[in-house]
């Protein structure tokens, strides 16, 4: 019993974090290449080879910084991205987490991601990474109530805040045509919560390296595989809200939920590299003027498709 | 859903979230920062939160999480930007008024002991196919969501239109016109600002201004 229970699940989570965080760097380095930035080295091995390297380097120190959050908060990032992870159902009955309320818990991993990313620039004692988090926070509080809104309608039809039940709810149309607007704001939630491509605001290179300026060595590798493997759990957080999650003909559950993770991560990591960074002011205004509109008509269309 | 009979595994890990949260609400006040104040505190309601999704309340467990994360930050923030200490890292005292605060804590202490020890529960076992989630929203909205509903919305109208009114109006002028802090007498040149040097465009020679 508590091998199921307890040591599956968490054997699970640690497998797709790390198979995820790898997928991550090798899926970029290959679009990279694609595009035409020169790749030196193998795309499977420069990964690897650059995680070890970061393992034998020096962890940079600040002037007095606050040690136990600094250190911290690599890791609880990347705990939040296990989290992440659990909730994501694979099939009808494997998944590590079935918590009956798993919709409102990825709910709280965003919300605790900006605690997380604001102590990470807040405890370097330093100008950039400062900024970085304290910008971090202004923009994360309108993806929480994006991503919100968006969740809320896909548990109106599943009348339920369990992912799988969601992807029960998704048997005969799925979330991304029954709420068209659902998956793409998920999407730029997605990459504005890794701060990734366009949505780099908190780590970005106009603040020299935002809340990661000053971090070095092994926390630089943590933090690094944390925003990979939180990416991947909002492919597979998408996949089972708008994808139909492990729903498909043919192939086994479990492999429909890899495909269609891998799709979506192909298209966060595309926006990645093709959209430019946008001015965090600029940011700021579309978020609140343009996305967070568009998410209460979200909502309310998936009211209504609920009534009907 | 097991009534009584929970296995160990529930009691040690009620007793180390018991332990966590008391030792970190009291690291609140022996710590010398506000954000570090501000999220010894949240740690604090997280194991409050995994204790009640140990209680089977998981709708309430799970959203102290995401509630007290925001607000915890919203908190950490603006007491950072009211208290004038330079993003909280300047060491300072957290705790004042300290004899009307130790004798409100035991008196609360002792209150709050006296109910769990002499206070007669209900013992009224629940069914086992009771949806904690539902039976809770039936609970609190049943008859009063149009009501419940309506108020949120007016709140949250309320308060972007509480952002809109005044976030053109800053400190020192319109957002709009550039803030520039005012002048020491009524009408006066801005205070703070170098004088301008007057016979620079009017005496026909050019400085340049750095």
């Amino acid at each position: 019993m508590i091998v199921e229970e307890l040591v599956l699940p968490v054997l699970m989570v640690f497998f797709m974090l790390a198979a995820g965080a790898y997928t991550v760097a090798v899926l970029d380095r290959v679009i990279a290449g694609a595009l035409g930035t020169p790749q030196a080295g193998s795309v499977w091995i420069v990964p690897l080879a650059r995680g070890a390297w970061l393992m034998t380097q020096h962890a940079n120190a600040t002037e007095a910084p606050d040690w136990r959050a600094w250190r911290l908060a690599p890791a609880l990032y990347l705990s939040l991205a296990a989290i992440g992870l659990a909730v994501v159902p694979w099939s009808g009955s494997l998944v590590a987490t079935d918590l009956a309320t798993s919709v409102v818990l990825w709910g709280s991993v965003e919300a605790l991601a900006t605690v997380v990313i604001f102590l990470h620039g807040w405890s370097a004692n330093a100008l950039f990474a400062l900024i970085g988090g304290y910008r971090y926070v202004a923009l994360g509080l309108s993806y929480i109530l994006i991503s919100m809104f968006v969740l809320i309608g896909v548990a109106l039809p599943a009348e339920s805040l369990q992912f799988t039940q969601v992807v029960a709810s998704q048997g005969e149309l799925w979330n991304l045509i029954r709420q068209p607007l659902g998956l793409p704001l998920f999407l730029i939630v997605g990459l504005g919560m890794t701060f990734w491509g366009p949505l780099n605001l908190a780590d970005s290179a106009d603040l020299a390296g935002g809340t990661a300026a000053e971090i070095s060595g092994p926390p630089r590798l943590v933090w690094d595989v944390a925003r990979a493997a939180m990416l991947v759990a909002f492919s597979g957080v998408a996949t089972s809200a708008f994808l139909g999650g492990w729903l498909g003909p043919w192939l086994p559950g479990p492999l429909w939920v890899v495909i269609k993770m891998l799709a979506v991560l192909l298209v966060l990591l595309l926006l990645g590299r093709l959209l430019p960074r946008l001015a965090p002011e600029r940011c700021v205004t579309l978020m609140w003027v343009v996305l967070l509109p568009l998410s209460f008509i979200d909502l309310v269309w998936a009211g209504v498709g609920a009534l009907l | 859903m097991e009534s009584m009979n929970h296995g160990i595994g529930v009691d040690i890990a009620f007793l180390l979230l018991a332990t966590l949260a008391v030792v970190t609400a009291w690291r609140v006040f022996r710590t010398d920062s506000m954000v570090r104040a501000s999220f010894f505190l949240l740690v604090s309601f997280i194991a409050v939160g995994v204790i009640m999704i140990l209680l089977a309340a998981e709708y309430l467990g799970v959203a102290m999480f995401f509630m007290m994360a925001v607000e915890m930050t919203v908190m950490a923030l603006f007491m950072v930007m009211f208290m004038m200490n330079p993003a909280g890292l300047n060491p300072m005292n957290m705790v004042h008024q300290e004899r009307i605060s130790i004798g409100a804590g035991v008196v609360s202490f002792l209150v709050l002991s006296a109910m769990a020890l002499l206070a007669v529960f209900p013992d009224r076992p629940v069914s086992a196919g009771l949806d904690p989630v539902r039976s809770l929203g039936n609970e609190m909205l049943g008859d009063s969501m149009l009501i419940f509903e309506s108020a949120g919305l007016v709140l949250l109208t309320t308060m972007i239109g509480v952002v809109v009114l005044s976030s053109h109006r800053g400190r020192y002028g319109a957002a709009t016109e550039g803030s520039l802090p005012p002048g020491l007498e009524s009408g006066g040149d801005p205070a703070g600002k170098p004088e301008e040097d007057e016979d620079g465009e009017d005496g026909g020679h050019h400085h340049h201004h750095h």
